[in-house]
């Protein structure tokens, strides 16, 4: 039923209402939840994300929803459905040309030429906060070319994982729209999509190389078992990590980095104060940071 | 390089009658920059540039282009002058002046390419001598924005060989310098020296020509010779290069240049080169747009 109501029209909090303390307390029950903060700059964003969940279940104002973040039986599921609200990103396959140039022309050759003196041939990928999977696919789609004609008896795997389960759920169909695929160069679409009535579905080729997993990169535990990896993404995801959980998270990546690993960030993404262990490497038109084998290592660093 | 080298080079050079001449407006103009920017004599610079209607001209279309965004459309050069800033003007002096020592058909690396990385490296050697507080930021300025003069030498002292090198340089996808060596014996950083010796340019800046791609011993060069050789590093790797790509990974960190530099200046330890890299892009766009500026179709 259109509803015209002045809830509608008061769905867009004016400037003031952001200051509601209430809004400040689910703003730091996220982060104690996921260690995802919204700095005030991103306060918008937060508020905007919690509107949309405070609509789905009848909440009128912050202080309410809230309750439904805190109170059995409803706070675990709705903390999730909240996270994966803020957590859901646009994104698309092939996002960035420079640094895909590199992973073909410089850091690819680099690891295998550096594994290659352990005869051990598999590459390991860890796409960080995968989202819906673009990013995954496309790395496993460019690994796959690599294998057939560069590195041949080369295997890899992608390790995709994201807090967001619907994000997951999404990512394992690998079903995209001409919107998600528009920088897919041609060759790419014509051997790895099948095109569906309206949409791109990632080939069966592609798919035994990826894994998706529902990850906190919060979690501890679960991050001490990420080991032996190549080169870790993590593209705009520690963004919204307050300074502690972004040092855990990328203290907890570099030891799952194997020595000349590479750890790639968004486009204007920087470690700057989180650590001092990686070196900030510069390829043309891109950048990553790179974990120098034991004799390059810094000593002491933090 | 070895002597030898050089003087055969420096016997080539001279013997051909190809050596390129000072343009007559550069003099002035160095001399006129050569003191500190607040010193800078603004009417001395609006005189050089009427000198020039070309120069006046691009000076004007410049100054009403999208990347000022002017409500008010700018008909006087001194108008011009005084909004484009000291150092767009003087970008424009001197990449036409310079663009005059090799005749337009003789030109071997494309010109907007030559000027894009030239201009390029030019400003982020200021932008780094600023940040080191070295105390000479325009010299630093000149420093990258004359590095490659050897280009222009070796365009017109062996085009033949030289349109070969760049070609290997570019299919091959390596270093200029090294395709330089393997084929001319010769580099053009080498050569630039030469140009730079015969112009009577300062010695610092004669360094930086021939020193900005063997850092080998930072020391001998001095903190200029390290500026030049990481700003050249930064561009070529931020789409302000030789205009090919060069398949390369660059530890900045470990650079005997940034070491170097870091032992001599505290300040480049703190600096952000993560972001500093993302603000090159915004040059690149500026420096793209004066490029265009110049060498637009007139």
């Amino acid at each position: 039923m259109p509803n015209e109501s002045p809830q509608v029209a008061n769905e867009r909090p004016p400037v003031e209402g952001i200051s509601d303390p209430a809004w400040i307390r689910i703003r730091d029950l996220i982060y104690h939840v996921s260690g995802i903060f919204q700095a005030e700059n991103k306060f918008y964003f937060l508020v905007s994300r919690c509107q949309v969940r405070m609509k789905a279940v009848g909440a009128r104002t912050p202080r309410e929803y809230l309750d439904f973040l805190t109170a059995l039986p409803s706070r675990d599921a709705e903390m999730r459905n909240l996270l994966n609200e803020i957590t859901i990103g646009e994104t698309c396959l092939f996002r960035s040309l420079p640094q895909i140039d590199a992973l073909r022309k410089i850091v690819i050759p680099s690891l295998a030429e550096a594994k290659k003196k352990s005869s051990y041939t598999k590459l390991r990928f860890w796409s960080a906060g995968c989202s819906t999977g673009e990013e995954s696919y496309t790395l496993a789609m460019i690994l796959l070319e690599e294998t057939q004609t560069r590195l041949k008896d080369w295997t890899f795997e992608v390790m995709a994982t994201d807090l967001n389960e619907r994000s997951v759920a999404k990512a394992r169909e690998g079903i995209y729209n001409d919107y998600a695929v528009r920088n897919v160069p041609p060759e790419f679409m014509r051997k790895y999509f099948t095109q569906t009535e309206s949409n791109f579905r990632v080939a069966d080729s592609v798919r035994p190389f990826v894994t998706f997993t529902r990850l906190n990169m919060l979690d501890d535990s679960k991050m001490l078992f990420m080991r032996g990896i190549d080169a870790i993404f993590c593209c705009n995801v520690l963004i919204y990590f307050d300074g502690k959980s972004k040092t855990r998270t990328v203290h907890h990546f570099y030891n799952a980095l194997l020595a000349n690993g590479y750890f790639f960030l968004g486009p204007s993404e920087s470690l700057y104060g989180i650590t001092e262990k990686f070196h900030l490497v510069h390829f043309p038109g891109s950048t990553a940071y790179w974990k120098p084998g034991d004799s390059l290592s810094k000593a002491g660093a933090a | 390089m070895r002597t030898g080298t050089l003087d055969r080079l420096h016997a080539r050079i001279t013997s051909i009658d190809a050596m390129p001449t000072i343009p007559v407006i550069l003099r002035p103009l160095l001399h006129c920059l050569d003191q500190p920017a607040e010193q800078i004599d603004v009417d001395r610079i609006v005189e050089l540039v009427s000198y020039d209607k070309t120069i006046a001209a691009q000076c004007v279309r410049m100054a009403n282009s999208a990347l000022f965004g002017r409500s008010q459309p700018v008909e006087s050069v001194r108008t011009a002058v005084m909004n484009l800033g000291m150092w767009r003007v003087r970008d424009l002096l001197f990449s036409n002046s310079l663009s005059q020592v090799i005749p337009a058909h003789r030109w071997i690396v494309a010109p907007t390419v030559f000027w894009r990385h030239s201009l390029g490296v030019a400003l982020v050697c200021r932008k780094f001598a600023e940040i080191l507080e070295y105390p000479d930021t325009e010299k630093a300025y000149l420093a990258g924005l004359l590095h490659d003069i050897g280009i222009l030498v070796n365009s017109m002292v062996a085009p033949d060989e030289f349109r070969a090198t760049f070609q290997k340089a570019t299919r091959e996808q390596i270093p200029l310098d090294e395709a330089e060596q393997s084929t001319l014996g010769f580099t053009h950083s080498d050569s630039g020296r030469v140009l730079a010796e015969a112009w009577k340019i300062t010695p610092d800046l004669v360094q930086a020509v021939e020193l900005h791609h063997e850092i080998g011993d930072p020391e001998r060069g001095g903190p200029l010779v390290a500026i030049v050789h990481l700003s050249d590093l930064l561009c070529r790797l931020r789409d302000m290069g030789y205009g090919y790509y060069e398949p390369r990974q660059i530890d900045f960190a470990n650079e005997p240049g940034w070491l170097y530099l870091v032992m001599h200046f505290p300040n480049l330890a703190g600096l952000d080169l993560a972001r500093f890299t993302f603000m090159l892009d915004e040059y690149a766009k500026e420096v793209g747009e004066l490029v265009s500026t110049v060498f637009a179709p007139r």
